[in-house]
């Protein structure tokens, strides 16, 4: 009774009140709630959302709103109507319970064609005499890539796999030059990696993937690089010391701040293809 | 299309006609009468002034194609003078329209005609230099086309179907007050955008010694932008339905090119589409290599062209502009069908930005760029306030932007090489150029055929759109002789760019940040080229100074506290280095006191934290409650009447607090220590002050709306009291 009665005082509130029925696509009790807050506006605005109907009743105040901007409301809360559609990012955020059928929207071909867009020009090919320090560097970058997400558990998974391929290298296959370095930096690259691994706090992982950069970085020098690499340089990691990092694109992708300072660095070097 | 806003109202000989063009056999000359009138708007919930042209706001869109002569009539129905400003067009200087350089400013009722070849092409607009004229809907779209069998016509961009796209702002505030608001430090627009910062905010998030260090480096709450607005537009309207471009329905697979101008006095826009990626091909009028991005931010006064795809048939994908700061958007639909919406941009970690800021603030108010050598906007030190994930985000930067014609300048011209610091200050809103605003500037000097290639810094906090009348300029980027051309940079803190341009054509050319209330505090130059005499100015050198004038205006505040003790209050008028200030506490009877002091002062410095001044008080009351005769220093002051001159200084300590020492001509000293707009929640301001008369102060005030306040304070003089504070 006394949720009727409310309801009814904050229609009595809407002045200069017009009201619109409209199909609004949804599934449960919990997007009934998402849905009518989304829409409701004190004095200007009321929604009441049927879950069997799928049917909204609007009340506004027709002098200061109308139902295009009720429903734009109540689309970018994830749910689509007859006028939008709602922002695939907010239809994913729903909860499982919640997520309608979306018949109102294009076959997911389109879909297909995005990620067609996005995909990697796969790093192809290996060369017939890859080097036995590529799984290194390889290892290295899958590593680089999930701090730069700030993904402590795939930077741990990714190192397990790292380690073992630094393992893996048989050293009498490498160049000399490559040999040397190799044998200079091998033991703190393999307890470094194994730091990462066993750790699944980002700060310390990063502490030690700081420390075997600039490992990784002599051995690029001598290596074989089938692509260009840059040596990248963050001055603000560890209160201003500073930290340093390779990769293969220009671009900087900070993996000691990750989103947080994505894009603050600066090329130190240009490794070149060799 | 028509996306004309129907504005509505008294338009005598609105909507006149637009075009009238004859065929000559050597040229086409077209012609367009432009009637600038004022006129009320509803933007906002509220009927305010604005100005139309032939009845329309944004201005109509001017067409030509190149190779055109361009004849613009101006007939001037406005009360004040009026001026317009081709965007990006290359002209003989006298047609350039900034008033006071180029030409006198049109007068009431005058009508004027600019006339000019079209040389170029690409998309630019036009606006008004004059006063704050931009911003209440004096700026359009002016777009020159590619003749037939141009050699650099580009099948697949230049040939589709395209539409001009104006961006700006709507605020109910009249501008001037708005500029005055800025001078004064005054934070309503912070209050109305959630961005106040203060104490309690700061506590709220933990962030309590982030706020603490800010203060103590002397820095006012910070923000991406600093004035509220109440409406974004896009060609006059928000939302906007694009469903036919040149009769033809929009359908799926569509590609569609907009001419995008960002015809805002202050705003920046971030440019997001819901049907993918957005296809750069062209910036300020020149094109570009294609290049594929999520998004982009387009700075005051910048054009892009950008190419986007209708995925899907039956569908409608919205084209969102938002500001930078987050508070504001508008929506642009292409296509015919269900309306497929982006997810707004989420608001801004202010603390974040706060922390980042402290780190790069030096002591002394320089900034350190902690060896990140920065350029080229590649690096958005405003991403630690993105809450949004940015690692899969690609952004359109000034190192992706390539020509497609090699546009490197002759190696046979002399270089003349200029540097320029960026400089300013948030607390008195003094913008200016190596510490030095138009007024306090000859124009530089430059031979015509020299090669100009400017270095600027950017050493202040907010980002500056630079803007260059009258030429291109080569943005320095790895690109080498493909380095882009625009007629725009902007420049975020702390960076560092190189622009260079071929000094060709002779005249007085403007060089000025385009956010509209920074130009008006003077961060303006003027490249003198060659040796020109413009016949609309025969007298150049007193044109020169009324253009100096209208960069370093006036601006007036005043409060009073109407309190149950007395009134309590203030008065200052001050341009950007001078201070005239005169405080008052009147009290209800004699023995409470009237004191009355002013100073005449001068800022010094960039950060203007010391003001030397000379002062006069005044002051009578019958010996009362606050007996002192005696100061700490021992000196004694027994008159109940005394009128003394001063000799003192101001000094801005860290936490922001006014440190000040007077000497009088009768020998007695006083120092004081004082602070006003501590902000200790949204809206809750306190204060205080102490000297060495062992005078002393303390109060709290509660904002309400931009001119009205609560105050309660306490005064050694008048004791407790509480009262309305009304604040111009």
């Amino acid at each position: 009774m006394a949720v009727s009665l409310s309801s009814i005082n904050s229609f009595a509130q809407i002045k200069e009140a017009k009201t619109a029925t409209v199909k609004i696509f949804g599934n449960c009790n919990m997007c009934k709630a998402t849905i009518e807050q989304a829409g409701n506006v004190k004095k200007e605005a009321h929604v009441t959302w049927d879950q069997n109907t799928k049917m909204a009743t609007l009340t506004y105040n027709s002098g200061k709103t109308n139902p295009d901007e009720i429903l734009k409301r109540i689309a970018l809360a994830g749910y689509d109507s007859e006028s939008f559609l709602a922002p695939d990012d907010a239809y994913a955020k729903l909860p499982d319970c919640c997520q309608y059928d979306r018949t109102l929207k294009p076959a997911a071909k389109s879909k297909a064609t995005h990620d067609h867009h996005q995909a990697v020009p796969s790093a192809n090919a290996t060369a017939a005499n890859a080097s036995q320090l590529r799984p290194v560097f390889d290892g290295y970058f899958s590593v680089k890539d999930a701090l730069v997400k700030t993904a402590a558990a795939t930077a741990s998974a990714k190192a397990t796999e790292w380690v073992a391929a630094i393992r893996a290298v048989e050293m009498d296959k490498l160049s000399t030059a490559e040999h040397t370095v190799w044998m200079d930096v091998l033991t703190d690259l393999t307890a470094n990696a194994e730091r990462i691994s066993l750790s699944k706090d980002i700060a310390k992982q990063r502490e030690a993937f700081a420390a075997l950069s600039t490992q990784l970085y002599e051995l690029a020098k001598v290596s074989q690089q089938e692509t260009t690499l840059y040596y990248q340089h963050c001055p603000m990691y560890n209160h201003g010391n500073g930290a340093n990092w390779l990769s293969k694109e220009n671009t900087i992708k900070n993996p000691y701040y990750g989103a947080q300072m994505l894009a603050c660095g600066s090329v130190e070097e240009t490794i070149p293809m060799h | 299309m028509n996306n004309r806003k129907n504005v509505p109202k008294k338009m005598g000989q609105a909507v006149l006609l637009l075009l009238c063009s004859q065929s000559l056999f050597a040229q086409q000359v077209v012609r367009y009468d432009l009637y600038v009138s004022d006129t009320v708007v509803n933007y906002a919930g509220k009927e305010k002034r604005a100005i139309a042209v032939n009845g329309q706001i944004p201005m109509p869109t001017l067409t030509f194609t190149e190779g055109d002569t361009a004849e613009i009539v101006v007939h001037n129905q406005l009360n004040e003078s009026t001026s317009l400003h081709w965007h990006g067009v290359f002209l003989p200087n006298k047609e350039d329209g900034v008033p006071h350089l180029t030409q006198q400013p049109i007068a009431p009722g005058e009508s004027y005609t600019y006339r000019f070849p079209i040389i170029q092409n690409g998309t630019h607009w036009y606006h008004s230099h004059s006063g704050f004229q931009e911003q209440i809907g004096m700026y359009g779209n002016f777009v020159m086309k590619k003749r037939d069998g141009d050699k650099t016509f580009r099948k697949g961009i230049d040939d589709l179907p395209t539409v001009p796209i104006m961006l700006s702002e709507w605020t109910n505030l009249n501008p001037n007050n708005i500029n005055r608001m800025l001078h004064n430090a005054n934070d309503w627009a912070a209050i109305k955008k959630g961005a106040t910062q203060s104490y309690a905010e700061a506590i709220k998030e933990g962030q309590f010694q982030t706020k603490v260090t800010n203060e103590w480096k002397r820095m006012l709450a910070m923000d991406v932008s600093d004035v509220y607005y109440d409406k974004i537009l896009i060609n006059g309207e928000n939302p906007v339905e694009l469903k036919t471009v040149d009769g033809q329905a929009l359908k799926g697979g569509d590609r569609v090119r907009l001419r995008i101008s960002n015809g805002g006095a202050s705003s920046y826009f971030w440019l997001r589409y819901a049907g993918g990626k957005i296809t750069v091909v062209a910036s300020d009028g020149n094109d570009v290599e294609p290049v594929e991005v999520d998004r982009l931010l387009i700075a005051v006064s910048e054009t892009y062209d950008v190419v986007v795809t209708i995925p899907e048939h039956g569908v409608a994908y919205e084209f969102l502009a938002t500001t930078e700061d987050r508070t504001q958007s508008a929506s642009h639909f292409i296509g015919n069908g269900i309306k497929q919406l982006i997810s707004p941009l989420p608001p801004l970690k202010y603390f974040e930005g706060m922390k980042m800021m402290n780190e790069m603030m030096k002591m002394n108010g320089d900034l350190d760029d902690m060896g990140m050598k920065m350029s080229l906007n590649k690096m958005d030190m405003n991403v630690v306030m993105y809450p949004e994930i940015t690692t899969n985000i690609v952004t359109l930067n000034y190192a992706m932007l390539k020509s497609p014609h090699n546009t490197a300048l002759t190696e046979d011209a002399p270089v003349k090489e200029l540097k320029f610091t960026l400089t300013g200050n948030m607390n008195r809103y003094v913008w200016s150029m190596d510490n030095k605003i138009l007024s306090e500037t000859d124009k530089i000097p430059v031979k015509k055929g020299e090669i100009l290639r400017i270095t600027i810094y950017n050493n202040s906090m907010m980002r500056h759109p630079m803007h260059l009348h009258g030429f291109d300029f080569r943005v320095i980027n790895d690109l080498g002789e493909n380095a882009p051309l625009k007629n725009v940079m902007d420049i975020m803190p702390m960076e560092t760019n190189i622009i260079e341009f071929l000094a060709n054509e002779e005249g007085d050319w403007f060089f000025h940040c385009h956010i509209l209330y920074h130009m008006m505090a003077g961060m303006n130059r003027v490249f003198a080229i060659g040796d020109y005499q413009n016949p609309y100015l025969p007298d150049k050198a007193k044109a020169y100074n009324a253009l100096q004038m209208e960069s370093n205006m006036l601006h007036f505040m005043a409060q009073n506290d109407f309190a149950t003790n007395g009134n309590d209050g203030e008065a200052m008028l001050q341009n950007a280095r001078w201070s005239l200030g005169t405080e008052w506490r009147l009290g209800y009877n004699a023995m409470h006191g009237y004191e009355v002091e002013t100073h005449l002062g001068r800022f010094i410095g960039k950060m203007q934290w010391f003001m030397p001044f000379v002062g006069f008080d005044w002051r009578y009351r019958k010996m009362g409650m606050d007996e002192h005769e005696t100061n700490l220093f021992g000196q004694k002051n027994e008159k109940d009447t005394r009128r003394a001159v001063s000799l003192g200084f101001m000094y801005t300590l860290p936490m922001l607090v006014n440190f000040q020492a007077e000497v009088y001509h009768d020998g007695i000293v006083r120092l004081s220590l004082m602070r006003e707009d501590i902000p200790i929640s949204k809206r809750l301001r306190g204060g205080f002050m102490v000297n060495t008369d062992l005078e002393y102060m303390g109060n709290l005030r509660y904002i309400i709306t931009k001119n009205i306040g609560i105050r309660a304070h306490y005064d050694s003089d008048m004791g407790l009291g509480a009262g309305l504070l009304l604040s111009y």
